[in-house]
């Protein structure tokens, strides 16, 4: 079964690893924030490990982003970011898991302060079992 | 000459060529390494060459040169050195004649401490002798993911001491189970597009089933590997009538039946009569039984539901599943009515989305429309599956059922 992780972030300036980039995280104890980077190390190194790792792309800055619209009839194309988003799309992984249980302890291992992660289920061409 | 030639030569003897390296030399990560490097060795020359005349004992005498030269390279360890002296001496030349060494991989490949995944990367590789890149467009994950998984599950083997050697008749038969249970899960993985518009699952479909063949060849005695391989046939004769043109999913109820392989349906009733019989009737059997019924129904109306609710009540007693409990309910519908079924499906403790897209159909031949819309529409919400998801927005906005 696969998922896509999807990372929601809005760090200042426009960075990745996101987490470096976020206030919240800045703002932990360095012993802490060591230990929630070894977490995260550890735990990804486990999944690409047992080959449940697919494939991930971290994204660049919404504001290099183009928007495609239709308005009136018309395609409309202006510059990103969606003004009222606080949270932007910074970068995805794809995994291929046994169980939706694996799913969310993964995307588990993404989540930290100031963070937003979302798991979506990855649609298939055909029927399931 | 044609490169499929040479595939397939070595498709076939790959896994008796691993087969007799390993029992001789115990070794299975590393007998693996040496045969897959042996193929290498074969795609570069036999296009070139032709293909030898012996061609498992010429896959089986490079194997044994490239397992000599591993073990000779890994100089630190003094006690590979001298195996590797005794093995020089020994190389082998030719195929031992064939036991059940297919048999034997298949029940390595499926030990118990290796992932369903890891199972069947290891098994499509060491039995059925398909390439890394056949595996990874098969499964729809990059090369390196397979390429992952296998290298794991020779060293899961090895720190398990997982030897290459028949299985005991004590723990036969639970190995079997997991053997079987992984090339269902390999054929349900086809299955899933195997009439669609992706090239390589017919490959895999086709592997599943000839891997249940082999185990059946391998070990008649057992009833549930030739229920295991009928149930495949049973569902693999009805792929050309699952899609239409347009790659739609068509339920089983208005598939063209027509359209349907006779020659498989035939084979996999045959089996099933000669089996059903024998004695123990397990989950598999009992999964091809349901599908024999349905097959050799001429519609959905002439189909024998008593027969099929009589064989879901024993499958829940053997194997008691959410898919089992969802079959119950809807043959208990087609045999007491949509209401008797609707009060099982009720109690259903999880509803996924067939449940729901079971309920819909059960409120509508009720006539509670906004309801069965309400079901089909939350399925189609729920599902995976872009043609079942086409299909149930379909009903959703009320077409025919």
């Amino acid at each position: 079964m696969k998922y896509v992780i999807l990372i929601h972030s809005n760090p200042q300036p426009w960075g990745h690893p996101t987490a470096d980039y976020l206030p919240e995280h800045q703002a932990l104890p360095a012993a802490e924030r060591n230990r929630l980077n070894k977490d995260f190390e550890d735990g990804f190194a486990q999944v690409v490990e047992r080959g449940e790792f697919v494939h991930a792309e971290a994204l660049g800055a919404p504001s290099t982003s183009r928007l495609f619209r239709w308005r009136d009839g018309d395609r409309v194309v202006a510059d990103g970011p969606y003004a009222e988003g606080k949270e932007h799309f910074a970068g995805f992984f794809l995994i291929d898991v046994e169980t939706q249980e694996r799913a969310e302890q993964i995307a588990g291992l993404f989540s930290g302060p100031g963070e937003t992660v979302e798991l979506r289920p990855v649609m298939s061409g055909g029927p399931e079992d | 000459m044609a490169g499929a030639g040479f595939e397939d030569v070595w498709r076939r003897e790959a896994p008796h060529v691993l087969a007799a390296l390993s029992r001789r030399h115990g070794t299975f990560a590393d007998c693996e390494d040496a045969v897959q490097l042996a193929l290498v060795a074969a795609a570069e020359q036999w296009p070139r060459d032709g293909v030898p005349a012996n061609p498992a004992g010429w896959l089986l005498r490079v194997a044994s040169r490239r397992l000599v030269d591993q073990l000779r390279s890994d100089v630190a360890r003094r006690a590979r050195e001298e195996k590797a002296a005794r093995l020089d001496a020994a190389a082998p030349a030719e195929i031992p004649a064939a036991g059940d060494d297919m048999l034997d991989l298949l029940v390595l490949c499926a030990h118990p401490a290796l992932t369903p995944t890891s199972q069947l990367a290891l098994m499509l590789r060491a039995v059925a002798g398909l390439t890394t890149a056949e595996i990874a467009a098969g499964l729809f994950v990059p090369e390196s993911t397979v390429a992952q998984r296998i290298s794991r599950a020779k060293a899961t083997l090895k720190r398990a001491g997982a030897r290459f050697a028949p299985a005991s008749p004590t723990e036969l038969p639970a190995r079997l189970l997991a053997v079987r249970h992984a090339i269902s899960l390999l054929y349900t993985r086809a299955h899933l597009a195997a009439d669609g518009p992706r090239a390589t699952d017919p490959l895999l479909a086709d592997t599943a089933v000839r891997l249940a063949r082999a185990l059946v060849r391998r070990a008649p005695a057992d009833p549930e590997n030739a229920g295991l391989l009928a149930l495949l046939l049973l569902t693999h004769a009805r792929g050309p009538a699952r899609l239409d043109q347009q790659g739609d999913l068509v339920p089983l109820e208005q598939q063209d039946r027509g359209r349907w392989r006779q020659e498989l349906i035939t084979e996999g009733v045959t089996l099933l009569e000669r089996t059903l019989p024998v004695g123990y009737v397990g989950a598999f059997q009992l999964r091809a039984a349901i599908a024999a019924v349905h097959d050799e129904a001429p519609d959905v109306a002439a189909t024998d539901w008593p027969q099929i609710l009589a064989l879901y009540r024993m499958l829940d007693r053997v194997e008691p599943s959410p898919a089992t409990a969802l079959g119950l309910a809807v043959a208990t519908a087609e045999v007491d009515g949509p209401a008797a079924g609707l009060a099982l499906l009720d109690d259903l403790p999880s509803s996924g989305h067939r449940a729901h897209a079971a309920r819909g159909h059960l409120l509508a031949r009720l006539g509670r429309t906004a309801q069965a819309r309400a079901e089909f529409r939350r399925a189609a919400e729920l599902t995976r599956s872009i043609p079942e998801q086409r299909y149930l927005n379909r009903l959703a906005a009320g077409a025919p059922d």
